[in-house]
Order: C-alpha cells, then structure tokens, then sequence
C-alpha cells in the first residue's frame, strides 16, 4: 500500500495523463492501473480535471473549420465502423487516397479534358474562320473586276450612246434642211492648187448658222502643222469662220463653224495650225459662190 | 463538442490559427481513423484524443518545415512569435481562466501550463525554469490536485 501511494504521490500519473512519459513508462502505469484500483482512481481523477481544465481553455472556432472537418469525417461514415486493427491504418490511408481519386484527380482531369475540348474547338473554329476569310476575299477580288470590267462597258456604251445621240441630231439637221428654205448648201470646187479637191458647207441665212460637211469632203488629210481655214467673203472682203480638219474617222458629220450674217461666196484656204488673220490666197485650195 | 477543447491546446503549441484548424482537422482524421485503437479501460476518451492533438502539434512544432516557415516569417510577426515563446505565464484574461487562477498559485500555474498547453517535456521545463526535475514534477501534481479540488 505504501509503495502504491508512493508511486501515485511521485507524480507520474499527472505525466501519463498529459502525456510526457516513456513509452517503458507508460507500460508501467497501465500495469500497475490493471493491478490495482487506487491508480486507476487516481488516474481517472486527474483525466477527469484534465479534460475540465481543457474544456476551460476551449477556443472556439469558426463554424466554417467544423463544417470543414464534417466533410472530412462523414464520407467515411459509410464505410465500416468496425475497423479490423490489423488493417486499420493501411485501409484507412487507402481510403484516404481512393478519396483523392474520386475527388480531386478524376475531378482535374475532367477539366483538363473540358480544356482540351475547347482548345481543340477553338483551333478547329480559327481554322474554318481563316479558310472562309480567304475565300470571300477572292470572292471580294473576281467582284472588283468584274465591277471593273462592267464599269468599263457600261462607259464605253455610254459613250458609244451620246455618239450616237450627236450623229442623229446632226443627221436630223442634214434631214430638216431641205424643208427649210433659209438653209443653203454651198458646193466648194477645187482651185488651182488642187483641182480634185470639193466640200459643201451649209449656211442657214436668217439663223447665221454655217456648218462643214465632214462626209463629203474632198480634201487631202491636212499634217500636224498645217489646218484648213473657212473663209466668208463679204463684200469682197474675207471674214475668218474658223479652222477645220480633214480627217477620215472624224467624229462629227457636220462641224459647227462660226456665224456669218451675209456672204457672196466661201473659201478654203490651207494655213498653219491654229488659223491666220488674213488668208494666203496661194493656199486656197477650194471655193465655192452662194448662190441664192 | 471535444473540438474547441482540443483547439485550445493545439492553438497553445501553435500559434499559427492557419497551422492550427489544419492540425485540429489531421487531429479528428487520426482520431477517427485510429478508433479502434481507444481502448476505454485504460482511460477517458478527451484524454486519449488530447494527446493525439498534443502529439501531432509537437511533432509539427519540431518539425523542419514548420520551423522553416517561421524564419520565413516577416519582423513584425518574428517578434510576436518570439515574445510568444518566451512567454512563460499564462494570458489569464484571454483564457476567460481569471477565477481558475487565482486558485492556482502562480508557481504552480507556469509548470502546469508550460507542459499542458504549450507542449514541454517535464524535463524541458526544469531546464528552461532552472528548477530541478523532481520540483517539475511536485509542482505539476500540486497544480492538478488544485484543480481536482476545484471541479470535484
């Protein structure tokens, strides 16, 4: 009995209960706790402060950490409670692991997998884009010349139109006059100097109007230099009427001259580019008298 | 229910709260996990779970990258865990213990504490008081009777 109250009064119980004991200690204790009841009391007395003493010292958390080691605990409720003490550790380590299987790896490379997909949909998807791209832009390409090209018709047409238009108001002119009693058509024979050459000018008397007949002109293709000159003479004296040349594609049938109010008779003359003030009676090369 | 008594401890060791709620979590999975090692004769079940918790926050205390953590730590922090290790006796107005105290002497409070909660060895805590291992020892079973008068 003495030596029992030795050993509990030596303090190395309040050590095993906390803890800060041999393991050779340890056994000890628990020895002499199953041999002898007075230890044992004594052993669950001091627990019992202990843990009153601890609960003293609680510090309570926050419910997160709670709900955080719920989580933790409750999947493995399910498993077995009984656990065989043999394989407590490594089944539970296990489980431990198969739980990071099921929940953290499978987990990651499912979004991995999700990535890839849309990695994979966005290359596909930049592809088709870039493929579609380049089509429209030669789509783009063959519209512009054709644009081009029907712009180019459209204006050669238009052209050819207002050609067309001009020729027949002048072939309308040509087909009024022989209705209308002022216009004169004035017959030019050649002169000295070329004694082929002939034109006809018309000369609308009361509208003043004098106009050249490019398809019935006779007169050899002037140069670069050189133009033909309409003369009027009034009154003996020559009036300028204005330069003219003699071209086979020319694009007008009449050419318009300058107005003239009254005239005996019409004179062509050959002078350099441009007109002279007075013409060369050496180069008239056609004349024609009004005759009324 | 046993959880803010087992953090108290664990929270003593380490002062770390991050540290801490991890341990006090490992602390239930090796409760939970080695529950059938609990063998309810050779004591109570808060005492067996505590030194789980006490066990593995010391063991964390000690090891190489907790103590490398806390060099990492910035000055300011550095400073408060020192004056946190130094500290000897106990914060009774945090602890809400201000009653309990002044039950215990104060003699016997540091002993109690310094091997309870803040996970000394006996003999750690002779050295660091300068007392001898036997005066370790009274003090720490005068501090628990204290208390044994106390709640019973």
């Amino acid at each position: 009995m003495e030596e029992e109250q030795e050993f509990i009064q030596s303090g190395i119980l309040e050590l095993y209960v906390i803890g800060d004991v041999t393991p050779d200690e340890k056994k000890l204790v628990e020895e002499r706790a199953v041999k002898n009841p007075a230890v044992k009391a004594e052993i669950s007395a001091i627990e019992y402060a202990m843990e009153k003493y601890a609960s003293l010292n609680a510090v309570h958390r926050a419910d997160e950490l709670q709900l955080k080691i719920m989580d933790t605990i409750l999947p493995e409720d399910e498993k077995s409670t009984v656990i065989d003490p043999t394989i407590a550790v490594n089944p539970t380590m296990n489980t431990i692991a198969a739980n990071h299987m099921v929940t953290g790896i499978p987990d990651q490379s499912a979004k991995i997998k999700k990535l890839y997909f849309a990695l994979a949909a966005c290359v596909a998807l930049l592809i088709i884009s870039t493929a579609a791209l380049y089509s429209a832009h030669n789509d783009l390409g063959n519209a512009k010349e054709q644009i081009f090209a029907l712009s180019q018709d459209k204006e050669k047409y238009a052209q050819n139109a207002s050609y067309m238009t001009q020729q027949n108001e002048e072939l309308q002119t040509m087909a009024d006059m022989p209705s209308d009693p002022d216009w004169k058509t004035i017959k030019l024979a050649g002169t000295k100097m070329d004694p082929k050459a002939k034109m006809v000018v018309y000369w609308h008397t009361s509208g003043q109007h004098v106009m050249v007949d490019t398809k019935k002109m006779g007169l050899p293709a002037n140069d670069e230099l050189h133009q033909y000159q309409l003369w009027a003479l009034v009154n003996g004296k020559p009036v300028d009427l204005g330069v003219f040349d003699a071209k086979a594609d020319s694009a007008h049938i009449l050419v318009k001259m300058k107005e003239i109010a009254g005239a005996q008779a019409f004179a062509v003359t050959l002078e350099k580019r441009g007109g002279a003030i007075n013409p060369t009676m050496e180069q008239m090369i056609a004349m024609g008298a009004v005759t009324i | 229910m046993y959880s803010a008594a087992l953090f108290g401890v664990i929270s003593r060791i380490i002062p770390n709260t991050e540290v801490a709620e991890d341990l006090l979590q490992e602390t239930f999975i090796k409760i939970w996990n080695s529950g059938a090692y609990y063998d309810s004769s050779k004591g109570r079940l808060f005492t067996w779970m505590m030194n789980i918790a006490r066990n593995l926050s010391i063991d964390k205390l000690r090891s190489k990258d907790f103590k490398n953590s806390n060099k990492n730590q910035d000055i300011e922090n550095n400073v408060d865990f020192i004056d946190a290790q130094r500290e000897v006796t106990f914060n009774a107005d945090t602890l809400g213990l201000k009653e309990m105290v002044v039950a215990l002497k104060p003699e016997y409070n540091d002993v109690l504490n310094m091997v309870y909660f803040r996970g000394y060895t006996h003999a750690e805590a002779a050295e660091e008081l300068n007392l001898p291992l036997g005066t370790v020892k009274t003090r720490i079973r005068m501090a628990i009777l204290e208390l044994r008068k106390h709640f019973n």
